[in-house]
């Protein structure tokens, strides 16, 4: 066979090839609208369409509060997230003080501890403090396991910041707070969204926090929804298909959108 | 070198004097700003720690707890569903290098840069941003019984063979090791591929002038390059599996059926909360932890060698 053909026949298979991990890939997109388009006896019966399932979602899904609650929780936390990890990181990064290499790796290896791991006292500290009953036990949790990985990337990313940015800052007067608020969040910028875009994925796609520790039923997270719905066992399917791809859509849309700043946090171990 | 000690001690006053005053406001502020996140990280992770500890001693229902020193230790050693979950999440670690192996091609198949590549790279990372419940009720529909899989199955000719494998004790474990592979393609694809952007494509064009096959050249330039990211996407696959499976196994089992998909992170949920046996559950939290604990360590090793 002249090479020129063989290459030819190679791209084709290496085409082919994508193509098959691009259908398994979309598989549970296209799984959750086909089922969200039938009524449950179509469901059951296999064959037809309808837009039952979407025109009551409402009915069987308080959606419209669930994804209420995962907005506010997922920005609360976020905000936190932010206002304490980014200071923390300029701190340890260009604010040395003493012992704070090893603060800094106590709060860094709490990236390790799994919630599952302090379930427990978790649980039965923040139900004593009565922060259950509403969204702060939850966005207080999160924000505590987001926080070790935000100060890692914030001081990784400060650690390139000149320390005569700093010095000018303070002989102009700004004091620290100034030189953070006017110097060192501008330049942070990139880090800060990718901390967002990290977070925001994981706590708006979390169960367990928002399972145990927001008590209130009308103040359930989606995730939480649909996760509680789908092991009623009685629920209509198809409406808790179209309630997947109503959960689904945003964080989708924030990860196609922030793409790159999703990778850079991925690999901030190995980069630099 | 200790004779030089005397000579550097002794100060001059004045310029040192202002100079430490300057670096104390720094500390200060240092301090300052590192505060809000060093309390939150105790108050909600160290201090629970510390409390898993003291509570492991004590018969615990979450109100009250009176200590029964090491006798919670010996009881949940020798509590056959420690055991069971264990050597379920043993069994998972079976499909860690499907979860390496699967992304490493798909990362080279990338790599090629065919036309449109951008379009499937975006494709194949799509099903990370979903929500593992979301992925979780899927893999259910997928493994039911008037699912996915028997259709398959049925339209490869076999009409007669039906699977139930979420149904079954000794399948679930499979179908939920399955759906975790799944589940992990996106991330390691993207750090796998994030490593080959960054090898030298003048060294893989220099061993083919020198007449190496595609293999070959993947053997002994793409992979060695690639063993950082492995090792990372290895570290982060094995966490994931300790402490990530919880929203899959609570749509997808239940934990069953009977304790056959139960891994240390449910028996710790389902100890706790089911049971209300506060104690124990938090006696295998800590389990749990030592065994994270190692692999964190191995993990801030990975970064750490590196810098």
């Amino acid at each position: 066979m002249p090479p020129k053909r063989q290459r030819k026949i190679g791209r084709w298979i290496l085409f082919g090839s994508m193509m098959v991990v691009a259908v398994i890939m979309l598989y549970p997109f296209w799984i959750m609208i086909i089922t969200s388009l039938k009524s449950e006896s179509q469901f059951l019966s296999g064959g037809g369409f309808s837009w039952l399932s979407w025109s009551t979602l409402t009915s069987v899904i308080p959606i419209g509060q669930e994804v209420l609650s995962s907005t506010i929780v997922c920005s609360s936390s976020i905000l936190i997230i932010l206002c304490v990890g980014l200071p923390a990181g300029f701190a340890f990064s260009k604010l040395r003080f003493r012992m704070s290499t090893v603060v800094f790796l106590v709060i860094v290896s709490a990236m390790m501890v799994p919630l599952q791991a302090i379930l427990m006292p978790e649980f039965v500290n923040v139900t004593k403090l009565g922060l259950t009953g509403g969204y702060f036990g939850a966005i207080l949790v999160y924000a505590a396991l987001g926080t070790p990985f935000s100060v890692f990337l914030f001081s990784t990313y400060f650690r390139g910041v000149p320390d005569e940015l700093i010095e000018a800052g303070i002989v102009d007067g700004l004091g620290y707070f100034g030189v953070t608020w006017r110097l060192i969040v501008p330049i942070a910028v990139p880090a800060i969204a990718t901390v967002t875009v990290l977070q925001f994925i994981q706590i708006w796609d979390d169960l367990l926090v928002g399972l145990l520790f927001i008590q209130n039923t009308s103040e359930r997270p989606i995730t939480v929804g649909l996760a509680v719905l789908s092991a009623g066992r009685t629920t209509s399917i198809p409406a808790l298909m179209a309630g997947s791809i109503v959960s689904a859509v945003p964080a989708m849309v924030v990860y196609l959108g922030f793409q790159r700043y999703l990778v850079k946090g991925l690999t901030m171990g190995i980069d630099r | 070198m200790s004779a030089t000690i005397p000579t550097t001690a002794t100060p001059t006053f004045t310029p040192r004097v202002r100079r430490m005053t300057l670096k104390r406001r720094r500390q200060l502020a240092g301090v300052v700003f590192a505060l809000p996140a060093i309390a939150l990280v105790v108050g909600f992770i160290g201090i629970p720690i510390g409390q898993a500890i003291y509570y492991s001693f004590t018969q615990w229902n979450g109100l009250t707890s009176t200590w029964i020193g090491t006798s919670t230790w010996t009881q949940a050693f020798h509590n056959t569903n420690l055991w069971t979950a264990l050597r379920n999440n043993g069994l998972l670690l079976l499909s860690v290098p499907f979860a390496l192996a699967i992304p490493l091609c798909i990362a080279v198949l990338l790599h090629q840069r065919v036309a449109g590549w951008r379009i499937f790279r975006s494709i194949y990372f799509l099903p990370t941003a979903i929500s593992w419940v979301v992925l979780g009720l899927v893999a259910e529909r997928f493994f039911a019984y008037q699912g996915t899989l028997n259709s398959i199955i049925h339209a490869l000719g076999f009409s007669h063979v039906s699977t139930n494998m979420l149904g079954y004790e000794s399948e679930a474990l499979i179908a939920l090791g399955i759906t975790f592979v799944f589940t992990m393609i996106g991330t390691n694809t993207m750090l796998f591929l994030t490593g080959l952007a960054t090898l030298d494509p003048s060294l893989e064009e220099a061993a083919r002038i020198d007449g190496a096959g595609r293999w070959r050249i993947f053997r002994s330039i793409t992979l060695p390059h690639l063993r950082r990211f492995i090792q990372l996407a290895f570290v982060m696959t094995v966490i994931a599996l300790f402490s990530a499976l919880f929203s899959l196994i609570f749509v997808m089992t239940g934990g069953g059926p009977g304790y056959a998909t139960t891994t240390m992170e449910f028996l710790i949920y389902e100890t706790g909360f089911n049971q209300g046996d506060f104690g124990t559950a938090a006696l295998y939290g800590l389990i749990l932890f030592v065994i994270t604990g190692i692999v964190g360590v191995v993990q801030l090793r990975l970064i750490g060698s590196n810098e």
